[in-house]
């Protein structure tokens, strides 16, 4: 964590400070005037100028106005990505936890309730969401990230309970399940925002509208590479003290421990990598081109992990075919979890530049000028790139005449930096939103249409030939 | 502070070089973690493991100050007047590690002299404000150890308790011994010349931490701007507090002895052996092993001085 390899950095401010060199026995004074504290006398509420922060706290806050409007708001599924999404929610200004609702009552619910408490909030438990609705009279927003196959029933009798809604990728397991989500969101006229939270990422924003749009750095896309590769690890498993019973299990669909931890991988519960991990870069593709494909093949298997507890492909290797205004474009995406080198990027190909970007913070987004292409100045001048980092121009000299490498291209990069915790941006959108302030990044029909090219992929793979998508497939 | 990182094996190794465990391996935080744990069951350890390495990945993501996005890095770019909101963990090992720049009258310092002070913590609301500007948060010193802690936390739930877990081997958190043992066997060792060992230890339910450099490393003094001078390693070690049931059933979190540990190994290379002792004395368990750098003079070797457990106080330097 700290670097090997990196420079720390001098404590020059020592001696501005005034601090001089301490003498043995100004130490040793020093440790003899602080009060008998112990190894681990730090209170948890042990606290310097208390007060004063607290009050800070209601005024100083970035990006809070003093009087933001209260959302009350419910979590439903304290899982993996529902803990992730908290985390982001206890750093937006202005949520009110009313209620957390999980059917791992033993171990995931609880953790999360302690977990908001802690953060002055008194959040209702429930296993049952409809008990939940029904009990919970002031609720706002919902919250969603229970597995995959519960996303339509959920979100659909949240929406009708009156809720708004935020629900995390994929819509459903399957597409009628999506198409009543967006009947319903129609219907209530409550808002439903999908969890594809790059859409609201700041450096993937930027990319599209500035650089994409405005300026068409890259020319005519034509063709684009994606890629999750994801390392081996374990499957999932969970506490043996905290074993959920099995007649509750098979009441909430699941037919073991095993399927609840790792349900992703079982057909008719999830959708396997492609989907997990696929989702969020495929809709991408189709965010940047402004377009739906026309048609999918694909090749994947079971190459690895066994059948038996691996009902999904856990190997996908996947070309898309899309219609845009400048021409046609070939799109290719590979998922894996055998392997994670070099991890999670998509890279769009032009015919003047290249755009290579990750949602990881530390990858960011690099862009390469093609040399014939015209100059990127009035761009880097402007600050919608930065000026690029030259490549070395590396020599070979043999013989008479100078051989010399072919040059590499010029390296920009974007000077967006999201300093929030990854989903902290699509979580604020949506309440920003649900304030009337704003307008949802991901709503249900634009989340729709990537259900529709994503989960296409399975069927594909089992086809062993080219699928084509209708224009009609993508509206509802 | 300034500071040539050792890798793996800063002077505390298994002894005989490995463990009688099941033993499960994980890249994070410039280091690899390990989980040595006895269990029957293969699978279930690994899945335990597994779920401890995703612990410290998420750890990473909030208390590095090379994570973009992370807390840390969050605060880091903060001005004076400025505020932010920060997760429980990250307000958990700034208060750690303000009581032990305390503790240790600012030899401790992730501010790397910076302002740690200016930097105001609420706990309660899980802000963190800077009073002035250029506050620089570096937790190198403390996060692996806080690390692993949490992961000891996480392996107690899945009743993992005959385990030793490390980062870098220079936090180790023994719990509970092997069954029929003492303890876990482990070694420390001259950073400059691992063959040597210098002390045999079994520990159970205690936190380890070292500090050492290799030859030609240095430590800034952050009091001076200085190369520190005269250390070459050291180790403490802090018996992990037994919860009690009625602090269990607070909210407060349990006492982080590997963090504790991992700061003071590296305030222990900047303190004088007076300060040290004093220490150790006022801190029932609290115990320590420095190495001094050798004269240029002498030609033998120091021998290790220790401080605290059940040893009388420093021994002087003989060669």
């Amino acid at each position: 964590m700290a670097g090997d390899g990196e420079q720390d950095k001098k404590p020059a401010q020592a001696g501005n400070k005034g601090l001089g060199r301490l003498s043995r026995r100004d130490v040793l004074a020093g440790l003899s005037t602080v009060p008998a504290l112990g190894l681990f006398g730090y209170a948890w509420n042990q606290q310097h100028k208390y007060q004063q922060a607290k009050a800070d706290a209601a005024a100083a806050s970035p990006g809070a106005a003093a009087n933001v409007q209260e959302i009350n708001i419910a979590l439903l599924g304290a899982g993996a990505q529902g803990q992730v999404l908290t985390d982001s929610m206890l750093r937006i200004p202005g949520l009110r936890f009313r209620a957390v609702c999980d059917v791992w009552t033993e171990y995931n619910q609880k953790r999360v309730v302690n977990q908001l408490k802690k953060f002055n909030h008194s959040p209702n438990a429930y296993e049952d969401y409809r008990e939940m609705l029904d009990k919970e009279k002031e609720l706002d927003a919902v919250v969603i990230a229970t597995p995959d196959f519960w996303h339509s029933r959920h979100a659909v009798d949240c929406l009708k309970a009156g809720k708004h809604v935020y629900c995390e990728k994929e819509m459903s397991n399957r597409l009628e399940g999506a198409r009543a989500m967006v009947a319903a969101a129609r219907d209530t006229g409550k808002l439903l925002q999908i969890g594809h939270q790059r859409r609201s990422n700041p450096r993937y924003l930027h990319c599209y509208e500035k650089l994409l749009r405005e300026a068409k750095l890259l020319g005519r896309v034509v063709t684009i590479s994606g890629q999750w590769n994801r390392a081996l690890a374990p499957d999932l498993g969970a506490p043996d003290r905290y074993k959920i019973p099995e007649p509750r299990l098979k009441q909430y669909g699941f037919k073991d421990m095993h399927q609840f931890r790792n349900w992703r991988w079982y057909r008719g519960l999830g959708g396997g990598p492609i989907v997990d991990l696929g989702s969020h870069q495929i809709d991408i593709y189709g965010w940047f081109l402004g377009a739906n494909p026309t048609g999918v093949m694909a090749s994947g298997g079971t190459l690895y992990h066994d059948p038996a507890t691996h009902e999904w492909y856990d190997t996908a290797m996947v070309v898309y075919d899309f219609d845009t205004p400048a021409g046609p474009v070939k799109a290719f995406y590979q998922t894996q979890t055998t392997n994670g080198s070099q991890g999670y990027f998509e890279n769009f190909m032009g015919d003047q530049g290249t755009l290579l970007i990750s949602e990881s913070e530390v990858y960011g987004a690099k862009l390469y000028r093609d040399p014939n292409a015209p100059a990127w100045d009035t761009w880097v001048q402007q600050g919608y790139i930065t000026a690029p980092k030259l490549q070395e121009i590396k020599e070979k000299t043999e013989g008479v005449t100078d051989v010399r490498e072919s040059v590499s291209p010029d390296e920009h990069k974007v000077s967006i930096v999201l300093r929030d915790p990854y989903h902290q941006p699509h979580l604020q959108n949506f309440f920003d939103t649900v304030r009337g302030k704003g307008k949802l990044n991901c709503p249900a029909e634009v989340a729709y249409e990537s259900a529709v090219a994503v989960l296409k992929v399975n069927e594909a793979i089992e086809a062993k030939s080219r699928l084509a998508f209708r224009p009609e497939d993508f509206r509802i | 502070m300034d500071r040539e990182r050792t890798d793996s094996g800063v002077g505390i190794a298994a002894r005989g070089d490995r463990f009688d465990a099941r033993r499960f391996s994980h890249e994070a935080m410039a280091t690899v973690f390990e989980v040595h744990a006895v269990h029957p069951d293969e699978r279930y350890a690994a899945q335990a493991a597994q779920a401890a390495f995703e612990l410290v990945d998420r750890l990473e993501g909030e208390l590095s100050r090379f994570r973009p996005n992370s807390d840390i890095a969050r605060i880091n770019h903060l001005a004076a007047g400025g505020s932010t909101r920060v997760g429980a963990s990250t307000m958990e090992c700034l208060v750690i590690a303000r009581h032990m720049f305390d503790l240790t009258a600012g030899a401790f310092d992730v501010s790397i002299g910076s302002g740690l002070p200016s930097l105001e913590l609420n706990p309660e609301g899980f802000l963190v404000r800077a009073t002035a500007d250029g506050v620089q948060i570096d937790l190198g010193g403390i996060g692996k150890g806080y690390a692993v802690d949490r992961m000891a936390d996480l392996l107690g739930e899945w009743g993992l308790e005959r385990a030793l877990v490390h980062g870098g081997f220079s936090s180790v958190l023994a719990l509970e011994a092997p069954a029929g043992r003492d303890g876990w066997p482990l070694t420390l060792s001259d950073p400059a010349d691992p063959s040597r060992v210098l002390a045999a230890l079994t520990v159970r339910q205690m936190a380890l931490g070292a500090s050492g450099m290799r030859k030609g490393g240095h430590i800034v003094d952050p009091f001076t701007g200085e190369p520190a001078r005269g250390r070459r390693a050291a180790w403490v070690a802090v018996p992990r507090p037994t919860v009690s049931a009625s602090a269990a059933a607070t909210d407060a979190p349990p006492p982080r002895a590997a963090a504790v540990t991992d700061a003071l190994t590296t305030a222990f290379m900047l303190m004088s052996l007076e300060a040290i002792e004093a220490l150790c004395n006022r801190s029932p368990g609290l115990e320590a092993w420095m190495l001094p750098e050798p004269d240029a003079d002498l030609m033998g070797q120091v021998s290790l001085l220790h401080f605290g457990g059940n040893g009388p106080g420093y021994t002087s330097t003989s060669s």
